[in-house]
């Protein structure tokens, strides 16, 4: 039986996995394709279709600009907006949660601090990053880093929390500091707690950002264009800044996530949950 | 060089709110050189004792001394080899033996020599850069002593390591064992519930048994090494710990068995 269940489904034959694999964006653009072309007839305005988001993808691709700056630059600045405040959300998270999963008194303390952090919506945050840092550049990098923060360090804590005691001890009776114990037995012991905690903080840094540009008033940025092509009636480049949106977050999963689970968690025999 | 002295553990069990013992007045003295032999039934505290020599857990009354100092916290004098073998899964073979000596602050180069050296003792100098989960449960528990061989400890605390390794892996294990251990006589405190393998391996065996009848009696085996497992001699051993153990409850209740992961962590 158990051999039965291992065994992997035979692939069916009438569908060629290529074809399986781009179905779903097949059926999305199919999707947008019908809805575009209803709503378009039936509210009479000009709902972009797939090909009129296309050839405006490419055309800014090309340089062309959209709302007031290429294509390239609000990407850019959104991507170090984004960056930069994840960085220091999980940098900051990460350590913070190493603490709180090992020193008992800190986590009763802090953690239920942030789990109430965790329960604030994302773009709740817009007034209070308002209040403290005006509108600009600051605001968003708070608003980010904020919503970054409680799912890594929630993880992290679980993640340290699961690391066997049998590890720490051998790591103590093999002479092992505070220090030692930290970075090489709780830091690696804790990873796939780390990392789905990190996916979800980059995630929701990501959605709060886009966002928080609509809202803020960054000047550039793919949520700010959204939003300024909106007022112009640019319905196509706002569309445009969406498709970008979903790329460079699937982007993160393919590009950054599954090579680095594939790297070490994969590598050491471990899947989440063990330890 | 090991002095129990008046030793007693109590553990609290959260679930019915109760302090029950598991250890009881414990008094004995492990000599340099000698390979001593923990044998009772499962739950009689065998366990909790090596802790508490590993400095893991601390006594609720007593002392335990050691080379004239009283243990407090765990250190690379007295190595543990756990039953399971308990190698960091992210680290290497060669990382996993290395990983002691780096604390003690030894230089790359050396670190490296050494822990090679370690590897080739126990056989394992081709895998020095296999991590754990690629190797068999034999070779994991050889890694395991090969990381602790390498700090040249003077005291070997070893719980039931062979215990889950098939026979045939057991029994080459307890020969290297012997083997490494005639080589540099280092004491071994080594716990198990197997009387085959305490009368083939001690010089002593301490039978424990429940609380408050903590240490039940010594039987010593006076026999010359290398033994021959089948041998007359060692039967009559078998026989009387079998005797021994035989008289002893075959477990003890669920609920007092604890190896202190809840409390008194340290």
């Amino acid at each position: 039986m158990a051999a039965m269940a291992n065994k992997k489904r035979e692939p069916i034959s009438v569908f060629p996995r290529a074809l399986v694999s781009i179905s779903p964006f097949i059926l999305l653009i199919s999707a947008w394709e019908l809805t575009a072309v209803v709503i378009t007839s039936w509210r009479s305005v000009p709902f972009p279709t797939p090909w009129t988001t296309a050839s405006r993808l490419l055309s800014a691709l090309g340089g062309e600009t959209l709302v007031d700056q290429t294509l390239y630059r609000h990407i850019l600045d959104s991507l170090v907006r984004w960056i930069a405040a994840f960085l220091a959300a999980s940098a900051s998270g990460v350590a913070f949660g190493l603490a709180a999963g090992w020193f008992r008194m800190l986590e009763k303390i802090a953690m239920p601090i942030v789990h109430i952090l965790q329960l604030v919506p994302g773009l709740a945050w817009i007034p209070v990053a308002i209040l403290l840092f005006g509108v600009g550049e600051k605001a968003t990098f708070f608003m980010i880093a904020v919503t970054a923060f409680a799912p890594v360090v929630i993880n992290v804590v679980s993640g340290v929390k699961r690391v066997d005691v049998i590890y720490v001890r051998a790591a103590r009776m093999l002479g092992a500091g505070r220090k030692t114990l930290f970075l090489r037995v709780l830091l690696p012991g804790s990873l796939p707690q780390i990392l789905s905690g990190l996916r979800i903080g980059l995630g929701n840094g990501w959605r709060v950002l886009v966002a928080a540009e609509m809202i803020v008033g960054t000047g550039t940025g793919l949520g700010y264009a959204i939003i300024q092509a909106r007022w112009t009636l640019d319905y196509a480049s706002a569309f445009v800044c969406i498709i970008v949106i979903c790329l460079v977050g699937l982007a993160t999963e393919r590009l950054i996530f599954s090579p680095l689970e594939k790297k070490t968690v994969e590598r050491w025999g471990l899947s989440r949950g063990d330890l | 060089m090991l002095d129990i002295l008046e030793v007693s553990k109590n553990f609290y069990h959260r679930e019915s709110g109760q302090e029950f013992q598991v250890l009881c007045d414990l008094n004995f003295r492990i000599n340099e050189g000698e390979f001593v032999c923990l044998l009772g039934p499962s739950g009689c505290g065998k366990s909790t004792l090596l802790n508490l020599a590993a400095g893991f857990i601390k006594p609720s009354a007593g002392r335990l001394i050691f080379q004239g100092r009283e243990i407090n916290a765990p250190g690379p004098d007295r190595a543990v080899i756990f039953q399971d073998p308990t190698l960091f899964p992210w680290l290497t073979a060669i990382q996993n033996v290395e990983f002691g000596l780096q604390n003690a602050g030894v230089s790359k180069n050396e670190r490296h020599l050494k822990a090679l050296q370690s590897l080739q003792r126990v056989g394992l100098e081709n895998c020095a850069d296999v991590r754990p989960h690629a190797l068999s449960g034999g070779m994991r528990q050889r890694v395991s002593l090969a990381r602790v061989l390498v700090l040249e400890p003077a005291l070997l605390l070893m719980d039931e390591p062979f215990s889950a390794l098939d026979e045939n892996t057991r029994e080459r294990l307890q020969d290297e064992l012997l083997r490494i251990w005639l080589a540099d006589r280092k004491t071994i405190l080594f716990v198990t519930h197997n009387v085959d393998e305490a009368a083939y391996l001690a010089d002593r065996v301490l039978v424990m048994g429940p609380a408050p009848m903590s240490l039940v009696t010594e039987v010593r085996v006076p026999l010359q090494r290398p033994r021959r497992r089948s041998a007359f001699e060692i039967q009559n051993i078998t026989d009387r710990l079998r005797m021994e153990l035989g008289r002893q409850p075959c477990c003890i209740p669920v609920q007092k068995r604890s190896h202190g992961n809840e409390n008194n962590q340290t």
